[in-house]
């Protein structure tokens, strides 16, 4: 008897605790909520967030260089003053550098190995691997960032219009997309970028601009076929049937509802995706299909590609980075998978 | 009966692939024709040596790579579509083209002087480098992720599982070219050879070469790290679900031994949720074994194919780029008719 009063004990309490999880707040608060209680979910929240801030701190401080700074009106890398930005520690002395321009070449210290003075080395250009890493992370992760999202919102337009529609329109995306993912990714991805490589002379924003758009216009078939298999369980909702009473407009009702409603598991994707985009476009670059002025973790690792048996540590600290980008975002989207479908994990 | 529907279901996918196959040529042919750049100066530029007479030999190579016609005019993209199908006579009144089994020349792979050597060749002969190291890659790594994710599945929270958890994170967080570097690394310090491929690997026929198989032993080793990470961990999360179905429990509970319970009624419905993942991951893998390829110095299909992006040999891209696509959709016929094998209810 006393069995069964433990149970429903506990099985009331269990019940409290979840009502106390969601009453109140909106969806954000409670998925957040759910996160807090995995801890491996905690700790990939916990990289991104810190990366992120060093990407956030790493563009500001090179804006106020190309503020105030001289800003290397010849564009020379060997022109050494013309680098300003240096961070040292207070009360040391100023050699003791911590960060330096990324394109600033110290002269004379090529190679180091780690040291009190160069915590990460430097390499055989004459860069201080610290502050490329440290700089690097910014148009690493905004590539990553950028190209997935831009590729989930083509993929949740294509698949939402495609969806709602349906005939001769959602007859080719289909097709279209049949015969797009026939073709593994990454190959695709290499064979579009070294055609168009070309073009990047003459458009802003170079060649990583002309990468990020190829790989949204291949890869939007995976966030099409989520977002347009919910609308077809959407559409014969009835409050999608009301609104089209009230007389709304189908923009209007892909936009303003069905959109909404599919979101969830395209965030999912998304956020596991940035992973997958970081990894691809890193890979890019390691074959050289990358832009070798660029300062990110891919080109770094890729100019550097060769010298891990003699100089392990100038492709080491790239390669480290993306690493770990890569596991927080794992760990992340694993975890918000399961918070925002607690059904599933039963 | 269920054979003759198998045999009927087969053959409808077979006929299946031809149409996403001519899909893919039109996207391919589209993409190089709408690309920046004159082919033609891409070719001459990968011309070895001098050139006293540049325009003479513009339309010269004009004519020959099938882009310019006689009087220097050029041709129209759909003309040269139907050239490369097949359909219609080349510059030289003949029909070659992918229906005859021709593909082409390449313009970096090169015989004597400036030939271009026949693509068809070059990938029938490095074909068989390729599918020597991914098909047996792939058949080990299915295995072992099958066999680790029972383990890990029916120890749910032991010391083995938490540990295979965290190397297949790890794993799968790495990206494959370093993971293919780091191999390499390791085994430089442990046996003194980084498997970087070297030319007396190569010497034909090469199956019967022994230094082929050691060469061969680094670049399998990381396809088969790479495909694991990805399938061990759905295997054990697929697993994990079917064991807390009400059948398990019933089957327990007619006092079958764990053993019984695993293989004969949980694995076997896990199964087709792993297929369906073994066919998710195909893209993956072949992505992932043109990269092994790369670093390794494999010289597969997939070292050609990065070797002709990085050279912008484009009749050697569209070619490689279509191969790829038969060998991911053959491969998913395989896939897709192993459920019939697995699954007894599976009908078509």
């Amino acid at each position: 008897m006393s069995l069964i009063n433990e149970a429903i004990i506990e099985k009331e309490t269990r019940i409290l605790d979840e009502i106390k999880l969601v009453e109140g707040s909106n969806l954000w608060a409670i998925v957040m909520r759910r996160m807090k209680k995995s801890q491996m979910g905690m700790i990939g929240f916990y990289i991104v967030m810190a990366l992120l801030g060093m990407a956030l701190v790493a563009f500001l401080i090179l804006q106020y260089d190309a503020l105030f700074g001289l800003n290397n009106p010849t564009n020379d890398p060997y022109d050494i003053l013309n680098y300003y930005i240096e961070i040292w520690i207070p009360g040391t002395q100023k050699y003791i550098r911590l960060i330096a321009h990324p394109r600033y070449i110290i002269p004379g210290d090529q190679t180091l190995p780690p040291n009190a003075q160069y915590p990460f080395g430097t390499d055989t250009r004459g860069f201080d691997i610290l502050s490329r890493t440290f700089f690097g992370s910014t148009l690493s992760l905004v590539l990553g960032f950028v190209g997935q999202i831009t590729t989930s919102v083509l993929g949740m337009i294509i698949g939402a219009v495609s969806g709602y529609f349906g005939g001769f329109f959602d007859d080719f995306i289909q097709r279209l997309n049949e015969v797009i993912s026939a073709m593994p990714g990454f190959i695709l991805f290499i064979f579009v970028v070294a055609i168009f490589r070309d073009i990047a002379q003459s458009i802003p924003g170079g060649l990583y601009m002309v990468i990020i758009v190829i790989f949204a216009l291949i890869g939007w078939g995976g966030t099409s076929l989520i977002v347009r298999s919910k609308i077809l369980s959407l559409k014969q909702t009835e409050f999608i049937e009301a609104e089209r009473a009230l007389g709304a407009k189908d923009a209007r009702i892909i936009f303003r509802h069905i959109i909404p409603n599919s979101l969830s598991p395209v965030i999912v994707v998304t956020t596991l995706g940035i992973a997958n985009t970081i990894i691809q476009i890193a890979a890019l670059a390691f074959f050289g299909l990358g832009d070798a002025t660029a300062v990110t973790w891919g080109d770094d690792l890729a100019y550097h590609r060769d010298n891990l048996l003699t100089y392990w540590w100038m492709p080491t600290w790239p390669a480290l980075m993306i690493f770990i980008t890569i596991l927080g975002f794992n760990l992340m989207g694993d975890a918000l998978l399961d918070a925002l479908d607690p059904k599933q994990k039963s | 009966m269920i054979k003759i529907s198998l045999r009927s279901y087969a053959l409808r996918r077979l006929l299946y692939i031809f149409p996403t196959l001519f899909g893919i040529s039109i996207i391919s042919f589209a993409l190089i024709a709408a690309s920046p750049g004159d082919p033609i100066q891409i070719r001459l530029g990968l011309w070895i040596g001098e050139q006293p007479d540049y325009e003479e030999v513009y339309d010269e190579i004009g004519f020959e790579i099938g882009i310019l016609d006689e009087n220097g005019e050029p041709i129209g993209v759909v003309i040269r579509y139907f050239r490369w199908l097949g359909l219609m006579k080349n510059q030289y009144g003949v029909r070659s083209g992918i229906f005859q089994g021709n593909l082409g020349k390449s313009w970096f792979f090169t015989q004597s002087g400036n030939d271009g050597k026949p693509i068809s060749d070059i990938i029938v002969g490095r074909l068989w480098y390729t599918l020597f190291l991914t098909t047996p890659a792939f058949i080990i790594g299915t295995i072992l992720a099958t066999v680790i994710g029972v383990v890990q599945a029916t120890r749910q929270y032991s010391m083995w599982d938490k540990g295979v958890t965290l190397a297949s994170l790890i794993g799968f967080s790495m990206p494959v070219f370093w993971l293919a570097k780091l191999v390499m690394l390791a085994s430089f310090y442990l046996f003194d050879f980084t498997g970087a491929t070297q030319g007396d690997a190569f010497t034909e026929p090469f199956i019967t070469n022994p230094r082929f198989y050691l060469f061969l032993i680094l670049p399998t080793i990381t396809l088969v790290l790479t495909g694991l990470v990805f399938l061990a961990r759905l295997t054990r999360s697929q697993l994990l679900d079917i064991l807390r179905q009400d059948y398990i429990i019933t089957a327990r509970a007619k006092g079958l031994n764990e053993r019984r319970v695993i293989y004969k009624h949980a694995f076997r419905n896990a199964m087709l949720p792993i297929i369906t993942v073994v066919g998710l991951a195909l893209p993956g893998l072949l992505g992932g074994s043109v990269m092994v390829e790369g670093v390794y110095g494999w010289p597969g299909l997939g070292s050609v194919f990065l070797t002709s992006a990085l050279q912008r040999d484009q009749p050697m891209m569209m070619a490689t780029n279509f191969v790829f696509g038969a060998m991911f959709l053959g491969f998913r016929l395989l896939v897709d008719l192993s459920y019939a094998f697995v699954d007894p209810r599976v009908r078509y």
